[in-house]
């Protein structure tokens, strides 16, 4: 290498530039993902990059699996026509080979989407001709029988690679061909043209687009962020500038890999850091998968953290008297050693001796049991975490630390550390990146990983920067004195209600959400005399409420009518409405009765709601308030 | 609630039910009701806890946390002579028969519990005109009858002891097609002829949808669904789970995969 690096320093075991602020960005030497993806796989070699479940057992597949295997599937696409710049779309599950593809494309110059499973045939049309995709890859039968209903107004796909032969093995079809046949039509060219995929590799540049990101879309159809490699490899030096992770850490992947947080956090920071990365086998199965794993470092929603919240809180409240106050001594100790520690004050002797205590007689076996006993570090994000849940998590000895970023930040904007944590804030702006708050309180922010644009789509762009180039995060918030960020609402959200008063919904439903009852609420109001709200319950957690207490229901929408879960509901509402003015208080609310899936407009694939759908969909409801 | 509750006519109450096998939960808070003169059917897949509902309603196994009701009576503490005697009685999985005894000493064992000797008689003639067959073979030993015979024996003898409701665990369980609609004939007529309340379990959705009045569905020790009959056929996912109608054909001509459950 000819060319003179910025100053570089050494963090945590990486090489990254001295000065955050200034790009090019480099990893390890390396400014682009294939690049370094390159060097990792030579010098790791034999050792255990992902770990994938089949029939039960943990399987291991080396650095060099996946170098191969990217390789093959990135020159089998190109052999058949994929030109750099070109778009591969991928439409699966997690699983190595949806990291095998994200990397072999990349590797040969071309740009990598992912499309949620959940996603119906006629959203998989439009990603697919919106990304101008020329080759899409699918994961089994079911995937590929929403190409089917829609191939014909697909006409720009050359080939449909199935990842999964299953139930398919006397299919036949011209535009589709099977993973391993791709597998093989690579090796061959590789054969042939030994020096092509090096050569691809070199000519990958930070400014070239690496993915597209397609954001979720609350309103209006989806919009595909554009991220380079460059804005990667400063997500990747920032985030783990503040957040270490080790190439010794195992580390679990369960959220959809098309979803920036995860595909920052699964496949560009494992790279960088040489951590291993395990597939969870099903999202039905992730609590299981955490026992079996136990990762050093783990990134979840909140949601799942209020799960694993519950799953606890449940047992507890079937233990016998003497246990129960086992773990209420515990709790207390623990959360005085929290309190401690979150004051930067040494540890009183009395609290160190009640804490360790404790810890060994109670607290180490309940991280156990939730697969958290080696876990350094464990992050939030994507949606706001209750403070007491983090409280909770912090005095039984497991650091959640919550952070805030989006597609357009290529993940991350702040995050908080074990050396600078506020709970309740979202963290201050990681190194080299600047947060400010606008007059109207939108949070904008510049950095070398905001997004290059959306996908063929200047207008929204434009919308998207402000005049002097910072991102526009659409979200209102506040810094305080020492640089923390918090996160009230979303600017678009913004409820006028007839009076003329400017409600900020995000606000009052987040502290809803904060109930484990409460799953999710979507604040109504615009251009209404009052507020009203529309209640997603915790099934799990109200169905155990109702268990205990004796309150009758048969399925979902009778555990919603019952009077009690109403009254519960209502209790919730009523609490919050005291931390609020009159004209902020929810005067009524209604339960949505329907278990809403994934595969719901209403829901995101992180399961939050989505307004615009929740308020069309559930006109009656909402009327019947009014 | 489902079935509207406070309805006078209702013979079965369960609310809240749990049950356990060892540690393992097996019914995780159901609530249903069953009214005079109804078929109910329950529906579910292997291990949904269809089974451990009937035996915890018939007494063979207590419940954890719960109340079951009788005519507005709790009976969820009682054994299952007593719960018997009040007018319950469980027709269990695979028959359960005695095999040494033969077809009448059988039938005779279902009238155990009562004290009214002398209408015995009359009732065995009853039952042996629903059944003609056990008639021919009263004298023979109940092992050696035939699957769909055997069953016919174990309702036989369930209704003996004059139940106001009987339970049935999977009546059409190892019987041809043709045996199965039979049965299931029976049981309708007896519903409406002996005026026996009946709520029955199967895993052959489509018998018991076509014989049933009202339905739940359960998976995983919990009821995910209740509705009539009639509407239960109709929902899409009962289509597709258990009564194998493929939805919409594809491009391709077959299917393996199934779709996502919803339950609405």
């Amino acid at each position: 290498m000819t060319q003179t690096l910025p100053p570089q320093e050494k963090v945590h075991g990486l090489m990254i530039n001295t000065d955050l602020s200034k790009g090019p960005f480099y990893i390890d030497g390396m400014d682009t993902t294939p690049k370094l993806f390159r060097k990792r796989c030579q010098n790791l070699g034999d050792r255990t990059a992902h770990r994938e479940k089949r029939f039960g057992i943990w399987r291991s597949h080396s650095w060099d699996d996946y170098f191969t295997r990217a390789k093959y599937l990135g020159l089998g696409l190109v052999s058949m026509g994929l030109k750099p710049g070109a778009v591969v779309s991928i439409l699966s599950e997690d699983s190595k080979e949806w990291m095998y593809t994200d990397m072999g494309v990349q590797c040969v110059g071309a740009i990598c989407a992912g499309v949620y499973t959940t996603d119906s045939a006629v959203q998989l049309e439009y990603l697919v001709n919106n990304s101008d995709s020329r080759f899409l890859l699918v994961e089994n039968d079911e995937q590929l029988d929403k190409f089917l209903q829609v191939r014909d107004h697909m006409p720009d796909l050359i080939k449909v690679i199935v990842i999964n032969r299953d139930g398919l093995h006397d299919f036949k079809d011209p535009q589709i061909i099977f993973l391993d046949d791709l597998y093989r039509i690579g090796a061959a060219y590789d054969a042939a043209n030994p020096s092509a995929f090096d050569t691809l590799i070199d000519a990958t540049k930070p400014e070239d687009t690496a993915i597209l990101v397609y954001t979720s879309g609350t309103t209006g159809k989806p919009k595909g962020a554009m991220i380079s490699h460059g804005n990667l490899i400063y997500s990747v030096s920032a985030g783990l500038h503040d957040g270490p992770v080790f190439d010794t850490d195992d580390q679990l992947c369960f959220l959809p890999l098309c979803h920036i947080l995860e595909r920052v956090f699964s496949v560009n920071g494992p790279i960088a850091a040489a951590s291993t990365i395990n597939f969870a086998e099903s999202p039905e199965t992730i609590f299981d998968n955490l026992q079996e794993v136990s990762p050093q470092t783990f990134v979840a929603v909140p949601r799942l953290w209020e799960k694993i919240y519950s799953q606890v809180a449940i047992r507890i409240g079937d233990a016998t008297g003497v246990q129960k106050w086992a773990y209420a001594q515990a709790l207390k100790s623990g959360a005085a050693r929290a309190k401690c520690l979150a004051d930067g004050k040494p540890l009183p002797i009395g609290t160190k001796l009640a804490y360790r205590f404790w810890d060994f007689a109670l607290l180490q076996n309940l991280r156990r049991m939730i697969g958290m006993d080696r876990l350094r570090r464990g992050g939030s994000g994507a949606a706001p975490i209750s403070p007491d849940l983090l409280q909770w998590y912090h005095s039984i000895g497991v650091p959640v630390l919550e952070g805030y970023g989006m597609t357009e930040s290529s993940g991350i904007i702040s995050i908080n550390s074990e050396i600078a944590n506020k709970i309740g804030t979202v963290g201050p702006a990681v190194p080299g990146s600047q947060i400010r708050v606008a007059v109207d309180g939108e949070v904008q922010y510049t950095a070398g990983n905001v997004f290059q644009g959306y996908w063929k789509d200047r207008e929204k762009t434009a919308e998207t920067f402000t005049q002097d180039g910072w991102l526009r995060t659409g979200d209102i918030g506040t810094l305080d004195n020492q640089g923390f960020l918090t996160i009230t609402g979303r600017l678009k959200d913004i409820i006028i209600t007839a009076g003329g008063k400017n409600v900020t919904p995000a606000e009052i439903e987040n502290k809803l959400k904060f109930s484990p009852y409460i799953s999710d609420a979507v604040v109504i109001g615009d251009k209404r005399k009052f507020l009203t709200c529309l209640v997603m319950i915790d099934q799990e957690n109200v169905e155990k409420f109702a268990q205990d207490r004796r309150v009758p229901f048969s399925n979902y929408a009778s555990l919603c009518a019952a009077q009690e879960v109403q009254d519960l509901i209502r209790e919730t509402v009523d609490d919050v409405n005291q931390d609020f003015a009159r004209v902020e208080q929810i005067k009524d609310f209604r339960l949505i009765n329907v278990l809403l899936t994934a595969d719901d407009d209403e829901l995101t694939p992180t399961m939050k709601l989505k307004r615009s759908f929740v308020e069309a969909k559930h006109n009656k409801l909402i009327s019947q308030m009014y | 609630m489902s079935q509207d509750a406070t309805q006078s006519n209702v013979v079965l109450q369960v609310d809240n039910l749990e049950s356990y096998y060892g540690p393992i939960m097996a019914i995780r808070g159901v609530s249903l009701s069953v009214q005079e003169g109804q078929i109910v059917t329950v529906l579910g897949a292997n291990g949904a806890g269809k089974t451990t509902l009937l035996k915890t309603i018939s007494g063979v196994m207590d419940p954890e946390k719960g109340t079951i009701k009788m005519d507005g009576d709790d009976i969820q503490s009682l054994e299952p002579d007593a719960i018997v005697r009040r007018g319950i009685v469980h027709v269990p999985e695979g028959r359960e028969i005695f095999p040494l005894m033969t077809v009448a000493e059988n039938i005779a064992m279902g009238a155990y519990t009562r004290k009214d000797r002398s209408n015995i008689s009359h009732d065995e003639e009853m039952v042996y005109s629903y059944f003609p067959i056990l008639k021919d073979r009263r004298l023979q030993r109940a092992g050696t009858l035939s699957g769909g015979q055997q069953q016919m024996l174990a309702i036989g003898r369930g209704l003996m002891s004059h139940p106001k409701l009987m339970l049935l665990d999977e009546p059409s369980l190892g019987l041809s097609p043709l045996l199965t609609q039979e049965i299931f004939e029976i049981i309708v007529r007896l519903n409406r002829e002996q005026k026996v309340t009946m709520m029955l379990v199967e895993q052959n959705a489509k018998v018991a949808l076509d014989a049933a009045d009202y339905g739940y569905v359960m998976e995983l020790g919990r009821i995910v669904m209740n509705d009539s009959a009639g509407v239960l056929a109709a929902s899409k996912d009962i289509q597709e789970f258990y009564l194998g109608v493929s939805q919409d054909e594809n491009q391709r001509g077959q299917r393996r995969w199934k779709q996502r459950k919803t339950w609405r």
